[in-house]
């Protein structure tokens, strides 16, 4: 029978180490492959933490609170007869790998291409996973015309050496620009990096009355980390457009009205609309890769939900192929998880593009930051009860303003318009929506 | 007198003038190269191409000496040192008219003659016959550089000879001493030691081959005295004076009596009747000043190889010919890295190397990492019975990177690339001991000083 080694798994595209919030298993148990094993915190979400292996959980190496690095060993599944010593005794105690020194190649290095973390300590709060300095050097580590390739997904184009100073110095290769061949990072960049960071290090904490400095919570400090490499390398351009929501009022209050249907909201059209639009204008459910266009032919939707303390995106997948009905169940129910953290890891990569709806705060209109590698994202505002001239004189229309962020190395002006129009004339003739 | 235009002109047809030239003809410009020698300069014609030929030369002599080592009986043999430089001359020209089929095939115009600059853009050529004038976008002066002599002492081919002498004497004298044991020096007292000269080397630097690791200095000065050369290091020759036998060597407090001289102290930048100071092109410490791009500090004017400074190696200026042809071009290359030129001398054992010295490594502040491992542990060495020699590979023991490698031993020469492109790639010791190498092989040994340190050496 199979030894299976229990790694921490990379849960999402940012997550570079997790926390256990707590074992649903305990060592002795009997697992089946899919099993739950436990519950972790990411950057971004609470989720669960599947059996790849049948077995019995041998060992478990990493307990409750502790944080570790995506791909450090935290549990044993095997059989009871099997002999786990010798990957016990590879496995340093508690946090597992990480730290200072040269990672052996090993199992945890195999599973996980980008570096990890300079070293977390296993007691230390969710905070410290974080590393301060790469915050504090994006900024300056992201040229203008770079292009932070973290952002675009895939792995991070950095010789074996730059890779091991990263490392060791705690520099986030993918806020780094690579001057090597074919942008590669090389030693130069990264030592750049790190001496450009050096001297903008973190002021020593200040206690007093004067302020207060809060730590960054996980998601905050994914945030914090992800946004400047989309808005610093990413080329935005924005094309904002009114919509006449009249008859998509009158359409979803006909449909609410529906005994046993599921409510419809404004955002649920929005989606259907994007949906069908995308796959009309493939264009825009585009993404850069390095130097290429990669066109999807699916629309899986990210579905920007606040949270207290920061936004996640959770991804509705082929929202071209299904109805308005299954999208406002879907929808509504990927929300509630959201604000629960229950979501799935599956549920919170692979978006196409996304959709960011701020209706509810009475928002006429904003612009959004495009989340990379996608090519785009739609803002939308509140429906408005605005006077409106049309062919009998003034009246009073309900109006609602898109506007789509797109990123100019993928697509032009007139592509994100067309779009826009496109769009715009489903919500406007909202039976579309329906057949 | 007539004038001809072309977008470039290349002064000077050695290794990095024809490579720059068919650089830019690749690039689609219209070039003409003038020469005053045969094309291929020194490399081709009297240096590194001959001198491989009359190595090769004294490894099948030294092979065949050693015949019965391998249980063949020979009933004596001859070793003709004239045949010897006669074969190498017949190897020179046939790289030679390469290079002249190369340029007929990349549409290059040779003007055989001497180039001058008449303005930054104008080349005049005199020839044998009339004097031709070359008008053209941008220049690259590709000159070379030639052997020098210690202060008083005349190179006069006969009595003190220089490598230019040494490729062309179809004579070996019974006697020479080598001032400089550097690659030229010990790779021509490699040669006439075996063809039984009896060869003594000087060296003003406390050991043989200076430049090289410390221990690959102590390896080849231990196989040359078991050879029979005599090796006097740290020595300052006062004086260079014809008498006895050729010539006497004064050295402080003994006197060498030899029948030649051959000098190898160095090689100077041949930059004197070119013209430049009429234009002002800046030199420094002999040699023109390049920007990375190869340019001279008058705009549009070129130069590369040899006259552009150190390392002096014919593949160093391959890469800055290919430089300059790229930036007239319009594109913008790749500098060249100069801590990454490998420096091969072909002696027997050869020797190779790349980065730092273990002495300059540690004298860099980084702390290393040393990991060695000898041919007589290799298997395809005990095969072949060349088993002198080592691999010693340093690096940063905190990153694993590969400051240095230094090879002495069989085929040192092929075996050094791979770390040259390691550290291209920046690579680091991991990528070197995950490459699985090919048994038996000597690049074996390449892997095995790689593992060595880290500690994970297999066969030692």
């Amino acid at each position: 029978m199979a030894v299976t080694k229990v790694v921490m798994p990379k849960l999402s595209e940012a997550m570079e180490s997790g926390k256990i919030i707590k074992w649903l298993k305990k060592e002795g148990d009997r697992i089946q492959g899919g099993d739950i094993l436990a519950e972790v915190e990411t950057d971004k979400a609470d989720v669960e933490m599947e059996a790849f292996g049948a077995g019995v959980l041998r060992k478990v190496l990493a307990p409750a609170g502790e944080t570790v690095p995506i791909g450090a060993l935290i549990g044993v599944i095997a059989d009871p007869a099997d002999d786990i010593s010798a990957l016990l005794a590879s496995a340093p105690a508690g946090a597992g790998a990480g730290g200072g020194s040269v990672a052996p190649a090993g199992a945890a290095s195999a599973a996980t291409p980008t570096p990890r973390p300079a070293g977390p300590t296993p007691s230390a709060p969710p905070a410290s996973v974080v590393r301060p300095a790469a915050i504090v050097s994006a900024p300056a580590a992201v040229p203008v015309a770079g292009v932070g390739q973290g952002a675009q997904g895939g792995r991070v184009k950095a010789s074996p050496l730059a890779k091991k100073i990263a490392a060791q110095t705690g520099v986030d290769l993918r806020l780094i620009q690579g001057s090597g061949p074919g942008g590669r990072i090389i030693r130069r960049d990264v030592e750049a990096a790190g001496s450009s960071a050096a001297p903008a290090a973190m002021p020593a904490a200040v206690a007093g009355a004067e302020f207060e400095d809060v730590p960054l919570s996980p998601i905050r400090a994914a945030i914090a980390r992800r946004m400047p490499l989309s808005k610093a390398p990413v080329p935005h351009f924005y094309v904002t457009s009114e919509v006449a929501m009249d008859r998509a009022w009158e359409l979803r209050e006909q449909l609410n009205a529906l005994e046993g249907q599921p409510k419809i909201s404004v955002n649920d059209l929005v989606i259907r609309a994007c949906a069908l639009t995308l796959l009309k204008h493939p264009g825009v459910n585009a993404s850069l890769q390095g130097d290429a266009i990669r066109v999807f032919h699916r629309a899986h939707i990210g579905i920007a939900v606040a949270l207290d303390d920061g936004l996640i995106t959770p991804v509705l997948r082929d929202c071209h192929a299904k109805p308005l009905a299954q999208i406002a169940v879907e929808a509504r129910d990927l929300a509630e998880r959201a604000r629960n953290r229950k979501l799935r890891a599956s549920e919170l990569s692979g978006a196409t593009f996304s959709i960011s709806n701020l209706g509810m705060f009475d928002v006429a209109e904003f612009s959004a930051i495009i989340n990379p590698p996608e090519g785009a994202i739609l803002a939308v505002g509140s429906v408005r009860r605005v006077p409106v001239v049309d062919d009998t004189g003034l009246g009073v229309g309900r109006r609602m303003m898109l506007t789509i962020s797109c990123d100019h190395r993928v697509m032009d002006g007139a592509m994100g318009a067309r779009f826009l129009q496109d769009v715009k004339r489903l919500l406007e003739e909202p039976l579309r929506l329906l057949v | 007198m007539a004038t001809h235009k072309f977008d470039v002109a290349v002064v000077g047809t050695g290794p990095g003038g024809y490579v720059a030239a068919i650089r830019c003809a690749q690039l689609g410009l219209s070039v003409a190269t003038v020469e005053d020698d045969r094309p291929g300069g020194v490399c081709l014609n009297w240096g590194c191409i001959p001198t491989k030929a009359l190595l090769r030369n004294a490894e099948v002599v030294t092979l065949l000496s050693h015949a019965a080592d391998f249980g063949i009986r020979l009933s004596g043999f001859e070793a003709d040192y004239a045949q010897a430089v006669q074969r190498s001359r017949k190897v020179a020209d046939r790289m030679a008219k390469g290079v002249e089929f190369l340029f007929r095939k990349n549409k290059i115009t040779l003007f055989p003659g001497r180039g001058t600059l008449e303005a930054k853009n104008v080349v005049e050529v005199k020839g044998t016959g009339a004097t031709e004038t070359l008008e053209a976008r941008a220049v690259i002066l590709a000159t070379g550089s030639e052997p020098k002599s210690l202060p008083g002492v005349a190179i006069d081919e006969k009595t003190v000879i220089s490598s230019n002498g040494a490729v062309r004497n179809e004579r070996a004298p019974k006697s020479i001493a080598i001032i400089g044991a550097g690659a030229v020096g010990v790779e021509f007292g490699d040669v006439y030691a075996a063809y039984g000269v009896q060869v003594t080397l000087l060296e003003a630097l406390p050991r043989i081959v200076p430049v090289e690791d410390e221990e690959v200095s102590k390896e080849l000065a231990r196989t040359f005295t078991r050879r029979g050369v005599t090796l006097k290091t740290g020595v300052k020759v006062a004086s260079v004076k014809p008498g006895g036998a050729g010539a006497v060597v004064e050295l402080a407090g003994e006197k060498l009596e030899v029948e030649q001289v051959l000098m190898a102290v160095g090689r100077a930048a041949k930059v004197a009747g070119l013209g430049l100071e009429g234009l002002g092109v800046q030199l420094e410490r002999g040699f023109v000043k390049v920007s990375p791009r190869m340019e001279t500090s008058v705009k549009g004017l070129y130069a590369i190889g040899d006259m552009a400074g150190a390392p002096l190696l014919a593949h160093k200026a391959m890469a800055e010919g290919v430089v300059a042809a790229e930036a007239i071009a319009g594109k913008s290359p790749r500098p060249v890295d100069y801590g990454n030129v490998p420096s091969c001398t072909y002696c027997r054992p050869q020797i190779a190397s790349i980065g730092s010295t273990e002495a300059r490594a540690r004298e860099n502040g980084r702390e290393v990492a040393v990991g060695r491992f000898p041919f007589t542990a290799n298997g395809k060495a005990v095969a072949l019975g060349e088993t002198e020699g080592f691999i010693k590979v340093i690096a940063d023991k905190a990153t694993g990177e590969l400051l240095g490698v230094h090879i002495i031993g069989p085929e040192a020469t092929e075996i050094i690339h791979e770390f040259a492109l390691g550290r291209t790639l920046e690579a680091t010791l991991e990528e070197i001991i995950h490459t699985i190498h090919a048994h038996p092989t000597l690049s074996e040994a390449a892997l095995e000083a790689t593992l060595a340190a880290l500690g994970q050496a297999i066969h030692i």
